[in-house]
C-alpha cells in the first residue's frame, strides 16, 4: 500500500515537473500529422485553433500549388479539445476537395490532391459542429506527375 | 533491507515533490521568458523605418508556399534529370551579404539550393550551405529556429534523406513565421523573393539545357508567381533595398507579358482506394510561351540572379 503510494507520489512529481508534455502542443501534432502523411514530402504546416461558434469559425490560408504534381493534405486534431477540423480545398469560390464527405459521414485524415492547374488555392479549416478545437494541417508532396 | 517511512513521512514527500515540480516548472518560464526578452533586444522596427506591417494573418493568407525549393526540385527529379552542382549559388557570396536585407534574400536563396542539394541526397555539400544558412539567420536573429546541430548530425552521418528535407524545411517555415509574427513581415517577404529568384534561376538553367516541355512550362508558370509576389514586395517599396529589387523582378515580370496563360475549368472526381481519397482535379491548363521569350527570360533571371549574389 505504501509503496503504491510512493510510486504515485512519484507519478504526481514527473506530472507538476513536465506538465506540458501532457498538453499537446502544436509541434508535436505537426509530428503525427507527418506521420499521417506517411512517405509523402512535408512542405508546410497549418496550426489551427478556434473558439466555439455558430456558424464555425473558419481559419483560411492560401497555397500555391502547381501542375502535374499529386499532393496530400493530412490533418491531425488535439485530443485536449473536442474539436474534429474540417479541411476544405478551394479553387477560387469553389469547393474541389474536402476531408469530410457529408453525403457519407466519413472523416479522412488525408486526401490526395491531383493538381492540373498552377495558382493560388485556398484551404479552409473549421471544427465540426462549432466546437473549440486545436488542430494541424499539413501539406505534403506525394509525387510529381 | 529499506522501508518507506510512515504514513506521514510519505506525505512530506509527496508535498517536497510537488514543491520542486513547482520549482523546476518556474525555472523553464523564466529561462524561456529570458530567451524571448534577449530576443527582443533590437527589433527591426526600431533600427529600420518600416511602414506599417501587413499583418501576419494577411499574409498568411497572400503568401502560402509562394515559393517552394522542394516542388521545384521534385519537378526537375521527378523528369529523371540529374543533380548539377553548378546550378547552386557558390557559398563564397555569403560575404557580400552585409545588412538585414541582403542577409534574408541571401538566406531565402541558399535555402533553395538547399532544397535543391537535399532532393537529390547530396549530403557531402549540405553541410556548407547549412553552415552558410545558419550565419544569415543567426545575422538577422533568427538562428534559433534553424536546427543546425541536427541537419549537420544528418548529413555528416548521411542519415534519413526524408529527416534532412523535413527538418530543413521545418526550419525555413518556423524562421517565417515567427519574423511574421514579430512586426518583420519585411524580412519574410525578403527570404521568400530569394527562394523565388533561385528557383526560377534553376528551373530556367535546367529548362535550358534539358529542352524538356515541362520545364519549359515550369519557367512559364511563374508568371503566376509574380504576379502574387510583386504586391507583396510593393508594400515595402519605400525600404532603398526593397526598391531596387523591385525594379529588378519588373525587369522579368515585363517579360512575362508576352507568356499565355490559358485555363479550363473541369469538373473533379473522387476516387476512394485503399482508405485513401483522391481528387483530381480535371483543370486544363495551358502555358504557351515562345523560343524568343523564354531566351528573354532566361537571360533576365541569369543577369538579376548574379546581380542580387554580388550584393
Amino acid at each position: 500500500m505504501k509503496n503504491k503510494f510512493l510510486i504515485f507520489a512519484v507519478f504526481l512529481f514527473f506530472l507538476g515537473f513536465s506538465g506540458t508534455a501532457f498538453a499537446q502542443t502544436e509541434d508535436e501534432l505537426v509530428e503525427i500529422c507527418g506521420m499521417i502523411a506517411k512517405e509523402a514530402t512535408y512542405l508546410k504546416d497549418f496550426k489551427i485553433r478556434l473558439d466555439a461558434g455558430d456558424p464555425p469559425p473558419l481559419q483560411r490560408f492560401s497555397v500555391i500549388l502547381k501542375k502535374d504534381i499529386k499532393y496530400r493534405f493530412s490533418v491531425c486534431n488535439s485530443k485536449d479539445l473536442e474539436g474534429k477540423v474540417i479541411l476544405e480545398l478551394f479553387d477560387n469560390n469553389r469547393l474541389i476537395a474536402t476531408t469530410y464527405v457529408i453525403a457519407t459521414g466519413k472523416d479522412f485524415p488525408s486526401i490526395d490532391f491531383i493538381c492540373q492547374k498552377t495558382g493560388a488555392y485556398h484551404l479552409s479549416f473549421k471544427f465540426k459542429d462549432g466546437k473549440p478545437g486545436l488542430a494541424v494541417g499539413l501539406l505534403s508532396l506525394v509525387e510529381t506527375l | 533491507m529499506y522501508y518507506i517511512p510512515g504514513l506521514t513521512m510519505t506525505r512530506s514527500l509527496l508535498f517536497l515533490l510537488v514543491v520542486l515540480a513547482i520549482g523546476f516548472s518556474s525555472c523553464n518560464s523564466c529561462k524561456e521568458n529570458k530567451k524571448l526578452s534577449k530576443e527582443f533586444d533590437i527589433p527591426d522596427s526600431l533600427k529600420e523605418d518600416n511602414p506599417i506591417p501587413i499583418s501576419s494573418a494577411v499574409i498568411d493568407n497572400m503568401i502560402g508556399n509562394i515559393a517552394s525549393p522542394i516542388e521545384t526540385a521534385a519537378v526537375i527529379k521527378g523528369l529523371n534529370i540529374g543533380f548539377n552542382k553548378d546550378l547552386i549559388a557558390k557559398t563564397d557570396y555569403a560575404d557580400n551579404f552585409n545588412t538585414n536585407f541582403h542577409k534574408a534574400l541571401g538566406l531565402g536563396m541558399y535555402g533553395c539550393d538547399l532544397g535543391y542539394l537535399n532532393m537529390y541526397g547530396k549530403t557531402s555539400l549540405v553541410i556548407d550551405y547549412i553552415s552558410t544558412i545558419r550565419n544569415l539567420a543567426d545575422g538577422i536573429q533568427v538562428g534559433q529556429f534553424f536546427d543546425f546541430s541536427t541537419l549537420k548530425r544528418l548529413a555528416t552521418n548521411n542519415e534519413n534523406i526524408d529527416s534532412l528535407v523535413l527538418i530543413s524545411q521545418q526550419s525555413m517555415t518556423r524562421i517565417d513565421t515567427y519574423l511574421r509574427e514579430n512586426n518583420r513581415s519585411n524580412l519574410s517577404i525578403v527570404i521568400v523573393a530569394g527562394v523565388w529568384i533561385e528557383g526560377l534561376y534553376i528551373t530556367s538553367m535546367v529548362s535550358q539545357e534539358s529542352g524538356h516541355k515541362r520545364m519549359r512550362e515550369a519557367v512559364g508558370e511563374q508568371k503566376e508567381i509574380i504576379n502574387l509576389l510583386m504586391p507583396l514586395l510593393n508594400h515595402y517599396k519605400k525600404d532603398p533595398n526593397m526598391a531596387k529589387l523591385i525594379k529588378d523582378f519588373e525587369g522579368i515580370k515585363v517579360l512575362y507579358h508576352e507568356v499565355k496563360i490559358t485555363s479550363e475549368v473541369g469538373e473533379p472526381t473522387a476516387v476512394e482506394e485503399n482508405g485513401v481519397l483522391t481528387i483530381k482535379s480535371n483543370d486544363i491548363q495551358t502555358i504557351d510561351i515562345s523560343d524568343e521569350t523564354l531566351a528573354k527570360i532566361i537571360d533576365k533571371v541569369k543577369e538579376i540572379r548574379l546581380k542580387l549574389l554580388k550584393g
